[in-house]
């Protein structure tokens, strides 16, 4: 399998960009990166679910277009998301896309016998291949999607994450499986950003950053140290950096969590939020920290616990829904505009004036559209917007000032605490830079902000720390410029053994420590 | 010691149970969605034998099987066209039996074709072309099925009454024939038989697995490799047949043609496939709860007729059909709450 200068577009958004691999069978070939490097892409691209924009693929000598062209070539992937139908029982879902149009190849009694053996060996019990999927628990049906591609016999199988419903003593069972796979002759392709179990199975390792590949690493080569090395190496374009003033002596917190549970076995989080600060919130996919910050703004519930915000009075507020956080002054800016964000048939003032639907009313109930109009002038003027005429649909924006419009409306909330979840997906480079520098005046003028983001530079010389997640739970908190810096957020990230680089300095708030992500207790 | 030989002993039995118990099971999910349309028949046949008794005679049941038959087979032409997802319900299906009504009564029969055989080839191919249309436009147009088959069944509609302005013209001497109903196993009811043996064969074929799947979740079936595109054409032409089959009975019930007594079907076929337990979003359906709703549709409008209400008992018939139509989607959504099985399985 081979693949050359593989490129891709999403939008604005380059998610490959000149990645080579190469992969043999008889091999379990690793992929790796951050987040956003574009290793669900390129496994995308290898079972025909994208096409590239540009490069080569040949696989066992073909060129996958569509995933029936992959898996009539052996190629079968196990994706990130379970994909399974629910009303179908368990031996339809095994069993789906194997049959030609018409014909079974063959009988039920056959297969209900291998689906029966394949399942008791995988889940380590045995499952009823007739019931139907949705009544089952969701690491079987996890299990389910991974029989489903073992009974296909692939030559080349490729994991995109796809131990994350596992506990410990399945993911063994499943690497056992890997083992066998290759020993058998195929290709295994792990996709993955658990680097333990990379060092563990995989035989051949590449490296993916930005979308290209950085390096490709044989058994021996194979080390935490050295992948972390690689994923990190610094010959990126650095940003400019916004200076962080210096920040209030009187420390007051607006923000507080307490006791705060994203799952039932997650070490309980309290977070504290000062005025005048920017703390970063970083993580790997699914890591917990998403749903922290939706919590934080009352959009999701948390598992147990309580958000809290507290007023320039000293009152403090329970925060349980988005109503109370409104009031409490917490706004939240999500960077999938398009779910979560904007009204794309509305115009631009039109998606920034919601905000203003209580305050610019007259007294009949009237919208005081004037009012609307200054007040939006004013914030674009600050913000630096882009924009042809007011009225002009939101859409019409680049992706980077339709965020800024969304700021804009945080902005004229008169919130004292923004929550950004990822708010820069997709925006170029000098936007950013007007967010970061408006994000830092609104800081000190004192505001607070809780900024999420998968790109870890986006925090280098802009947050004041950075808390980092993993298993749902902060495991780390990186303070100071020599600690918000590449190595020590990608050590904390990726959870490195050895101590050297775990990023506590001694004068952090003892509670904010290194946890260990042993399961707790449910309540 | 004795414990183990208990163990043992178990051990053989359990194994055998377990495949009965399987089997049961498997039926169970298959055919839940068949408990409020078969207790909604039973009640209605309990009603009708005590308002209605001499709908169980012999003349009585044939009747009954020939009024009945349209909206049968008509109800199991949407059904594979429903199970394939995406609110996929067709509403051109009335017209298009009417369609079919019309143009064997004025073009067939005027050129000569009477020929039972020519008349069935004819029927069927109609409907699949109609389908092969609808579809294509579906798949390969991507415009949303509702709006597709609205706009079928208005050009349907209106084509119709150009054919034949006023209800009129004759049907095939033999088609007229079966219209009697004076036996019980006459050859509407073999038709019935045959569509429903056709699409028995049709649920043991891997396409009625991959329409199950694809209605259910398209995202997982085109991921697993199902061509959906294919699938989806082969459900509307399927679909197809039935709405020939249906036409004919159709044709065979009013010995005529009528270019609007069709349009009514749309509603009530897409009723009693309601009833049936098919769910509209894809996924779950089947011929036998299509049959065992518009049974239920039949013998409403039965044992509705047998109370007086003079001039307005055809609105009390509409408006049961939608109160009963209500109750039944409530009482299935009781039965199916998810949840109950997935706690017993965690």
């Amino acid at each position: 399998m081979r693949l050359s200068g593989v490129g891709k577009h999403f939008g604005e958004t380059r998610a490959l960009a000149g990645a080579t691999l190469t992969a043999v069978g008889g091999e379990i070939h690793a992929v790796v990166g951050e987040n956003g490097s574009g290793k669900s892409t390129l496994a995308k691209v290898i079972s025909g679910v994208v096409l590239p924009d540009e490069g080569g693929v040949d696989v066992c000598g073909v060129h996958p277009a569509n995933p029936r062209a992959a898996r009539d070539a052996g190629i079968v992937t196990i994706y990130q998301e379970i994909l399974l139908a629910d009303d179908l029982t368990v031996l339809d879902n095994l069993f789906a896309g194997i049959d030609g149009l018409l014909r079974h190849r063959e009988g039920r009694a056959v297969r209900h016998e291998r689906a029966s053996v394949l399942l008791e060996r995988l889940v380590g019990e045995p499952v009823d291949p007739d019931r139907l999927v949705s009544t089952l628990p969701l690491s079987v049906r996890q299990w389910i999607v991974i029989a489903r591609a073992l009974l296909l016999e692939p030559r080349v199988l490729v994991f995109d994450e796809s131990s994350a419903a596992l506990d410990l003593e399945a993911t063994e069972r499943l690497h056992a499986e890997m083992l066998a796979l290759r020993d058998r002759g195929a290709c295994v392709l792990l996709v993955t950003h658990r680097i333990a179990e990379l060092v563990k199975i995989a035989d051949r390792a590449t490296v993916l950053r930005d979308g290209a590949t950085v390096g490709s690493l044989g058994r021996d080569e194979i080390s935490e140290a050295r992948l972390l090395e690689l994923m990190s190496a610094t010959a990126r374009s650095r940003c400019r950096v916004v200076r962080a003033k210096s920040t209030d002596p009187v420390r007051r917190a607006v923000l507080v969590t307490e006791a705060l549970q994203l799952s039932c076995a997650a070490v309980p989080i309290d977070f504290r939020l000062d005025a005048g600060e920017i703390a970063g919130i970083a993580g790997l996919d699914g890591a917990g920290q998403a749903g922290f910050v939706r919590a934080l703004a009352g959009i999701d519930i948390p598992f147990s616990g309580q958000v809290t915000s507290i007023g320039t009075t000293g009152d403090a507020r329970p925060i349980r829904t988005v109503d109370e956080a409104e009031q409490g002054g917490v706004t939240y800016v999500s960077g999938d505009r398009r779910r979560e964000g904007l009204f794309p048939d509305l115009s631009i003032q039109e998606n920034f004036g919601l905000a203003m639907m209580d305050r610019r009313v007259t007294r009949l109930g009237i919208l005081d559209r004037e009012g609307i109009r200054q007040d939006f002038e004013q914030e674009a003027r600050t913000l630096k917007l882009r924009y042809g005429h007011a009225d002009d649909r939101i859409t019409t924006l680049s992706g980077g000032n339709q965020q800024k419009v969304l700021i804009a409306r945080a902005l004229a909330r008169r919130a004292r605490v923004i929550v950004l979840n990822d708010p820069t997906r997709g925006v170029d480079i000098g936007t950013k830079q007007d967010l970061y520098e408006q994000l830092r005046l609104f800081a000190d003028g004192g505001g607070a902000v809780v900024f999420l983001s998968s790109e870890l530079e986006e925090f280098f010389g802009l947050a004041d720390r950075v808390d980092v997640f993993r298993a749902d739970s902060v495991f780390a908190t990186c303070r100071g410029a020599d600690q918000i810096a590449e190595a020590p957020l990608l050590a904390a990230l990726f959870g490195q053994a050895d101590s050297a680089a775990r990023p506590l300095r001694s004068g952090s708030p003892p509670d904010s420590g290194p946890r260990s992500i042993a399961p707790g207790t449910c309540p | 010691m004795s414990s183990s030989r208990v163990a043992v002993d178990a051990a053989p039995a359990r194994r055998d149970g377990s495949g009965a118990v399987a089997k049961l099971r498997r039926l169970r999910t298959e055919y839940a969605r068949l408990g409020v349309p078969l207790a909604l028949v039973v009640a209605l046949l309990a009603i009708a034998a005590w308002r209605v008794p001499q709908l169980f005679t012999v003349v009585g049941l044939a009747g009954a099987i020939l009024v009945a038959a349209p909206l049968m087979l008509a109800t199991m032409a949407i059904t594979p066209i429903a199970m394939a997802g995406r609110g996929g319900v067709d509403l051109s299906i009335g017209p298009a039996v009417g369609f079919i009504n019309v143009t064997i009564v004025t073009w067939l029969v005027s050129a000569g074709i009477e020929h039972p055989g020519l008349v069935f080839v004819y029927a069927m191919l109609a409907g699949v072309l109609w389908q092969l249309m609808v579809g294509a436009a579906i798949v390969f147009v991507r415009v949303s099925p509702i709006i597709v088959t609205l706009a079928g069944f208005m050009i349907l509609q209106g084509l119709n009454l150009v054919i034949l302005p006023r209800p009129g013209g004759l049907a095939p001497d033999w088609l007229s024939d079966w219209g009697y109903g004076t036996t019980l196993f006459g050859p509407v009811l073999a038709v019935l038989v045959g569509a429903f043996l056709f699409w028995y064969a049709f649920t043991r074929t891997a396409l009625f697995t991959h329409l199950k799947l694809m209605g259910s979740d398209e995202r997982t079936a085109f991921a697993c490799g199902v061509d959906v595109t294919r699938v989806r054409l082969l459900a509307h032409l399927i679909g197809g047949v039935f709405i020939g089959l249906a036409a004919i009975c159709q044709t065979a019930l009013i010995g005529s043609g009528d270019p609007t007594q069709g349009n009514q079907l749309t509603l009530q076929a897409i009723t009693a496939l309601v009833l049936g337990g098919t769910a509209l979003s894809g996924g779950r359906g089947g011929a036998l709860g299509s049959v065992l709703g518009a049974t239920a549709m039949y013998l409403i409008f039965v044992v509705l007729s047998s109370f007086n209400f003079g001039a307005i008992s055809g609105f009390m018939t509409q408006m049961s059909y939608g109160l009963i139509l209500v109750a039944a989607l409530l009482l299935s959504l009781l039965g199916t709450r998810p949840g109950r099985d997935a706690r017993v399985a965690a």
